[in-house]
């Protein structure tokens, strides 16, 4: 139909534009000096070299780790969680989601409010200890902790998701002559294992781009720097040329793991034959069950916890709302815009990726991908080199930017859940309506977006989440005077204190998890299932 | 004593009652085929004979043995001697033909050159010995079954539960491998329990047919 392919073309043209012309606009800034083609920019770059390479081995060092930890915790974590008849698996699996949901950045707060010197631990141990402790959580072990807690339930939730996905006849014909260890270790792991290397290496990207943490934890990492070149120096060029590197090492990982990434997207295409068993844990149920709530508690409820302690005084929260009200209002305008743009993109999006009607949904899928991949900072300071013109400073100065900035980065996530829920809408419902007479946007909007109404929802959400909790792009593009409320946060930690910036962190996740769950309820009664 | 007894098994699915008091023996080395519609509990009661599920009530005996009873399971399935093809055969794709069918020796801990030579065996016994190196998605229809067939038998199994194995199959093809599975029981002797709904099917593989009625919503 000329209809859905002017419209699909239409919609990944927007996602290229939206994502890959601040890229380009960026590498021109670096490639252009007065006028003319210069690579000084990249020679003053090389000349600096050993400062950066320590810093982009820093970079990698933590990126690495991050991966490791995160995937060898999360992946049994996953298997526990999806696969065995552990009690309270579904509540489980909602709290190891939350770190996902906030700020890493707050994770890290939290745990400093525990073991910091002025933290929870420090009104217990004797000063000399908390002081050790305190400072040994700066640095490298720290950033490492707390970015894999925060990026663990990706390997987790990809494990989860996977497991559900997987042919149980597999596992039962395993079974006939295996134990379930053996099973596990045998076949359903190495079936599933696209996705889990796929999880690591997407937490290898993300914690390679990350700023909110090592910032706070004193590491020095180079996306840091290359937010420092712009917001410390204001020298945009300096600052893209910077960025290149990091684009670079995206594109080279991307690039390694594009079959991966193709075999993953089919693995989550299969449609599970018969009903799974799971995994009867018998004697070892309540052992694996204490060591998981245990497990629960130290990484997500007790640092957060000594969060909500420490920020547990009216003062602090009236002050909390008097540095911050009008952040917490533009967060949530933003992210609700930004939602509302993304659900409806990716709902064009997701479709072309379930049902693959253009050889496009390819290039659509790899560059919200990247996009999603890319160090905030990278997309951040792409954003700008394309919008700080006279001519376009009606974006470079609003709100719009940063909307553009959400699109870009999180396009992925609405594509994936649209394109999840399509998926159990059958291509025979809309050619039915084709047959009756409809056209494709008549199909579209009758057929299919009812039936995957739960799917735009979640879409909507997930969106909103990520746009609240951003702040590698927030922190590079936010217009004069309209700053975010992770990014006011993070500013105010240099001299706020601590039970101030408790308090505001709190109040961040509650604006985020509170929509969550009211939408969440929403979802389970009020929307009808089809 | 029965090499298979059923005594008022029963199952229920999501709401609805699959078996409902079912009772049947089987003789060692019979050939019995399991026969009725869709949805009627044939692949249930197979899943119950190989311990993959337990019965919601009843007893299920395997060579005087109780195995199973109401949710529970007495012998795990890896003991009760069961070899299995599945309806869509379930080849594990990472695995080359030679680890799917050794799949079983290795969890025995069968020594390596034992495991080879038994692989060479069965896949010779059903001429697959050119294929052993290949992975199931590089084979055709008929050659995955039999890869199925070969993993299922390289245990020795006492019993081959058969689940719809020829359905996917064209009539050529599928009379052929009738004829191999009617060969490979005359010549191992296990106990063959054969699920299908095809008439000619049942008439020319089974030696005695079990029917079982439509399921009913509780």
């Amino acid at each position: 139909m000329v209809t859905e392919r002017l419209v699909l073309v239409a919609a990944t043209l927007v996602l290229a534009a939206v994502g890959l012309l601040p890229v380009a606009a960026m590498l021109k800034e670096t490639l252009i000096a007065d006028g003319r083609f210069s690579l000084e920019a990249y020679r003053a770059l090389l000349a600096s070299g050993d400062h950066l390479a320590l810093l982009m081995s820093h970079s990698l060092q933590l990126a690495f780790l991050t991966a490791s930890l995160a995937t060898l915790i999360g992946v049994p974590l996953g298997v526990l969680l999806g696969k065995t008849d552990l009690p309270w698996r579904s509540a489980l699996t909602l709290v190891f989601a939350a770190p996902l949901l906030i700020p890493s950045y707050v994770l890290a707060v939290a745990w400093l409010s525990m073991v910091g010197r002025t933290g929870l631990l420090g009104g217990i141990l004797p000063e000399a200890w908390s002081r050790e402790i305190g400072s040994a959580f700066f640095g490298l072990f720290g950033c490492t902790f707390v970015l894999a807690a925060a990026f663990m339930p990706i390997a987790t939730l990809l494990t989860i998701a996977f497991l559900r996905n997987i042919n149980p006849e597999l596992e039962n014909a395993g079974r006939l002559v295996s134990g379930w260890l053996g099973v596990l270790a045998r076949i359903t792991l190495p079936v599933v294992a696209p996705a889990i290397v796929f999880a690591a290496v997407l937490i290898f990207l993300l914690s390679l781009g990350e700023i909110g943490v090592p910032m706070y934890l004193r590491f020095p990492v180079y996306p840091v720097e290359t937010l420092t070149q712009f917001a410390a120096f204001y020298d945009l060029r300096a600052a893209t040329v910077t960025a290149a590197p990091l684009l670079l090492v995206t594109l080279a990982v991307l690039g390694l793991q594009n079959r991966l990434h193709k075999r993953v997207l089919q693995l989550g295409r299969q449609t599970p034959r018969g009903e799974a068993v799971p995994i009867t844990l018998g004697i070892w149920r309540l052992p694996l069950f204490a060591l998981v709530l245990a497990f629960a508690a130290v990484v997500v409820a007790v640092p957060l916890g000594a969060l909500a302690v420490q920020s547990f005084s009216v003062d602090a929260y009236a002050l909390a709302f008097a540095r911050a009200g009008d952040s917490i209002l533009r967060s949530l305008a933003f992210g609700a815009a930004g939602a509302s743009l993304l659900a409806v993109l990716g709902f064009f999006w997701g479709y072309l990726a379930e049902r693959r009607t253009l050889f496009l949904w390819w290039t659509n899928e790899w560059i919200a991908l990247l996009l999603l991949a890319l160090p905030g900072s990278v997309i951040g300071i792409g954003l700008i080199s394309l919008w700080n013109t006279k001519a376009t400073s009606f974006i470079y100065a609003s709100p719009a930017i940063l909307i553009l900035g959400y699109l870009a980065q999180y396009a992925i996530l609405p594509t994936r859940v649209v394109a999840a829920s399509l998926h159990a809408v059958p291509r025979s419902l809309e050619q039915a309506a084709w047959l009756s007479g409809a056209g494709w946007i008549a199909t579209l909007r009758l057929i299919v977006a009812p039936l995957a109404r739960r799917g735009l929802v979640a879409a909507w959400l997930i969106s909103f989440v990520f746009a609240l909790r951003d702040v590698a792009i927030s922190i590079v593009v936010y217009p004069p005077g309209a700053d975010t409320l992770p990014v006011r946060i993070l500013t105010l930690m240099a001299n706020g204190a601590p039970s101030v910036i408790a308090a505001l962190c709190i109040i961040l996740i509650a604006v985020t998890l509170l929509p969550l769950a009211a939408a969440g309820l929403w979802l389970k009664f009020g929307v009808a299932r089809p | 004593m029965s090499a298979i007894e059923f005594r008022s098994v029963a199952k229920v699915y999501r709401a609805r009652r699959v078996i409902d008091s079912l009772s049947f023996t089987i003789e060692a080395g019979e050939r019995v085929v399991l026969f009725g519609p869709s949805g009627c509990g044939k692949s249930t009661t197979l899943l119950l004979i190989a311990g993959l599920v337990a019965p919601d009530s009843g007893e299920i005996w395997l060579h005087g043995k109780v195995v199973s009873t109401a949710g529970r399971i007495h012998a795990a399935p890896r003991s009760r001697g069961v070899g299995m093809v599945f309806q869509d055969l379930a080849l594990w794709p990472h695995m080359s033909v030679a680890e799917n069918i050794g799949f079983g020796l290795r969890a025995r801990r069968v020594a390596a050159a034992e495991c080879r030579r038994r692989i060479g065996d069965i896949a010779s016994l059903v001429g697959l010995g050119d294929y052993l190196q290949v992975r199931p998605g590089e084979l055709s229809g008929g050659e995955q079954q039999r890869v199925a067939l070969a993993r299922a038998l390289a245990l020795q199994p006492r019993f081959l539960l058969m689940d719809e194995p020829l359905s996917n199959l064209d009539a050529v093809l599928s009379r052929r491998l009738r004829g191999e599975i009617l060969r490979l029981h005359a010549e191992l002797g296990f106990t063959l329990v054969y699920v299908t709904h095809g008439q000619e099917e049942a008439q020319e593989i089974g030696s005695r047919t079990i029917e079982l009625g439509e399921s009913r919503a509780l």
